[in-house]
């Protein structure tokens, strides 16, 4: 069965998904900044507008306790005290009955405030910062000069003049006084906040702005987003092709053996006919020259014809024989056996089967040993038939239940020879199989080519090595593997 | 005509020792054997009216001995085929049998199983032949009745006495009695079994 490699995306997708993962953190990021710079202005707004109209209602106070004290013209101190008290008021004055205001605004400010009975304004001068509030009583009316700017309660006020950067202005009739300059930036995003002051008499517009400029959005923590989005898609990717690369590797390693499998399958078919051809030949040559001879009477002749040509298509069976064994052993020739360390080659065939191992849950056990037993080996054939026992153990351990599967190896040197341990719980070996092992072609399984042993003991063999194999009761076997020892 | 002589074997393997052999095998029971190394010469110049039987390997080399069968089955060669193969499997059986192969047989071939399977295979041929043979000669004689003489023989067949048929007919028993001769010495038949069993089929056929 065939596993599906994962597809990993050409570059432009990872690139793609960082622009868009990266777009939208970085929008997001801007817009909770701009929220919050805006519920802030919002509240300064909102603050700077109470204390105004606290101001102007406080105003009208002042003018209504006047009116009812009627405090005498001029000799009173504690008229010209509510300078030293407030300081936004410049002048307070006064109108007894029937004489006339100085000013002709004033005038007009009484006849309003006399009809609408509470305090009316008579001059706003935002130019000059000043405007007159007024209110008409009997037996005397008041008059108040104001300081516009001293009327800001800055000591409370909840920017910092100077520097914030919310202007704040103070509107009436065309007429506009800043209050604060603020910083109008070019561009961005502009809060406004309108309202009138919460007192009749002094229906001034406060009005705040604030231009939040594009320079203002969280441009550190916008870009270290998109930061922490690259690295983490490029992490994304290199675990991605990391498996990727482990996938395609198991799968040519798959592939590989099934190419070999499928090759081992042609040979054998190729040489089932190369041999079974002659074959055919050779035996309808010995029939008919036995018919023949059984004629009466016997066609000898004939006979000794049909045997010649059984003769030759024997030999023809033969020689195809020898040139399969040419081909299979020419591959092995070169190689030379070397020092290698047996445990490092048994620990890499384990790794090699820790799939299979660990599907039919079989636990393996390495016994430890004193020192490192190297041996002379070449290292493929010693792999081979590492791996080949390996797998006589797993088919072994098939046999029995999952709770009783276990594989014991060990390994330790004794009389000039390296020797690993192979020690299965499977069922054993059957005393009858047991002198039959190692030959080729014999097999207990029915599906078994009866190879592996056979070529274990050949490879061992030509190595100056051995393989053999006990059985034990109740059950179980070992498998011994005796190479000569390498110079440490 | 060929059938006089002795029964042939047409042979084809690409395999030279193994033509020979087999030939000289088949050869030692008195069969005439014809040894063919190319499928498409013996295709092309095989004598189609002998009577014998076809051996064919399945693996050689250009064409496959199963689509040598299945050509032979279409030009309606009427010789068996036996197939031969070196190590066939249940699918390639099933397909040659299908094709129309009348054997199969594994190599190396045991003499008698072979030998058994070609006599069995002539002779089944020889048979089919004759079989032909009557069947043509039948068919042309049928082919001279007169329509009432076809109608009368249908009913003789159906097992009908002369007085039933001459009342189904509508005709006098002697009228039937007479058209009955005539159908004896047409169709040169003897006995009223020959008659029946050689014709029966062919009324079938026309009536059906």
């Amino acid at each position: 069965m065939l596993r599906r490699l994962i597809f990993i995306n050409p570059l432009r997708y990872w690139f793609l998904a960082w622009c868009t993962l990266g777009t939208i953190g970085a929008i997001t990021l801007a817009q909770q900044e701009l929220t919050k710079l805006r519920e802030a202005f919002e509240t300064d707004a909102r603050i700077a507008h109470r204390l105004l109209s606290q101001r102007a209602v406080q105003h009208e106070a002042i003018l209504a306790t006047l009116a009812l004290l009627q405090p005498k013209h001029d000799a009173s101190a504690s008229v010209q005290k509510l300078s030293t008290l407030y300081p936004q008021i410049l002048k307070v004055q006064r109108r007894d009955k029937n004489a006339p205001w100085a000013e002709t605004s004033l005038t007009a400010a009484e006849v309003i405030s006399r009809t609408t009975g509470r305090a009316a304004l008579a001059e706003v001068d935002f130019q000059h910062e000043r405007y007159q509030l007024l209110l008409s009583a009997e037996p005397a009316s008041f008059a108040l000069q104001m300081d516009l700017r001293a009327v800001v309660p800055w000591s409370e006020w909840p920017m910092p003049p100077q520097t914030s950067p919310v202007r704040v202005t103070l509107e009436h009739t065309g007429q506009t006084l800043t209050l604060q300059p603020g910083r109008i930036n070019q561009g961005g995003w502009r809060f406004e906040f309108h309202k009138h002051l919460a007192a009749d008499s002094q229906p001034f517009d406060v009005v705040a702005v604030r231009q939040v400029g594009w320079i203002e959005l969280p441009w550190a923590w916008m870009l270290g987003w998109l930061i922490v989005v690259a690295l983490s898609l490029i992490g994304l990717f290199a675990m991605a092709r990391q498996r990727q690369q482990r996938l395609r590797a198991e799968e040519l390693l798959r592939l590989g053996q099934i190419a070999r499998l499928n090759t081992m399958g042609e040979l054998a078919a190729g040489m089932a006919h190369e041999i079974n051809q002659p074959l055919t030949a050779v035996l309808a040559n010995t029939q008919a020259a036995v018919r023949l001879l059984s004629d009466r009477p016997p066609e000898i002749i004939a006979a000794q014809d049909a045997m010649a040509q059984a003769v030759d298509q024997a030999r023809r069976a033969s020689s195809v024989v020898t040139r399969l064994r040419r081909i299979i052993e020419k591959p092995n020739e070169t190689k030379l056996p070397e020092a290698i360390s047996l445990k490092e080659v048994v620990a890499n065939a384990l790794h090699l089967l820790e799939p299979e191992l660990q599907r039919r849950g079989i636990a393996t056990q390495m016994l430890p040993n004193e020192g490192v037993v190297t041996v002379m080996a070449e290292p493929i054939a010693l792999e081979q038939i590492i791996h080949n026992l390996l797998m006589n153990a797993i088919q072994a351990l098939e046999q029995v239940p999952l709770a009783e599967r276990r594989l014991d190896l060990s390994i330790h040197a004794d009389h000039g020879q390296g020797i690993l341990v192979m020690t299965d719980t499977g069922p054993g070996i059957a005393s009858d199989v047991l002198p039959r092992l190692f030959e080729p072609f014999f097999s207990t399984r029915t599906d078994g080519l009866g190879l592996g042993l056979s070529l274990c003991e050949s490879l061992a063999n030509r190595m100056g090595g051995q393989v053999s194999a006990a059985t034990h009761t109740p059950r179980g076997a070992s498998f011994y593997l005796r190479l000569p020892l390498g110079l440490a | 005509m060929s059938t006089s002589l002795s029964p042939l074997i047409h042979l084809i393997d690409d395999d030279e020792a193994v033509r020979s052999s087999l030939a000289l095998l088949i050869s030692t029971v008195g069969l005439r054997v014809q040894a063919w190394a190319d499928p498409a010469t013996f295709m092309t110049t095989f004598d189609r009216d002998s009577i014998g039987a076809i051996v064919l390997d399945i693996r050689m080399p250009g064409i496959s001995g199963l689509s040598v069968l299945e050509r032979l089955m279409s030009q309606n060669v009427d010789q068996p085929v036996i197939m031969l193969t070196g190590h066939g499997t249940v699918e390639m059986c099933r397909r040659a049998f299908k094709s129309g192969a009348t054997e199969f047989i594994e190599k190396p071939v045991n003499d008698e199983v072979l030998i058994e399977a070609l006599q069995s295979a002539v002779r089944q041929h020889v048979k089919s032949r004759e079989r032909h043979h009557i069947d043509r000669a039948a068919r042309e004689r049928y082919a001279q009745l007169s329509e009432r003489e076809r109608e009368v023989l249908a009913l003789i067949v159906a097992g009908l006495t002369n007085k039933e048929i001459g009342r189904a007919l509508d005709v006098s028993p002697r009228t039937v009695e007479t058209h009955r001769a005539n159908l004896f010495t047409k169709l040169e038949a003897r006995t009223l079994a020959q008659l029946i069993r050689h014709y029966a089929n062919l009324v079938d056929e026309t009536t059906a």
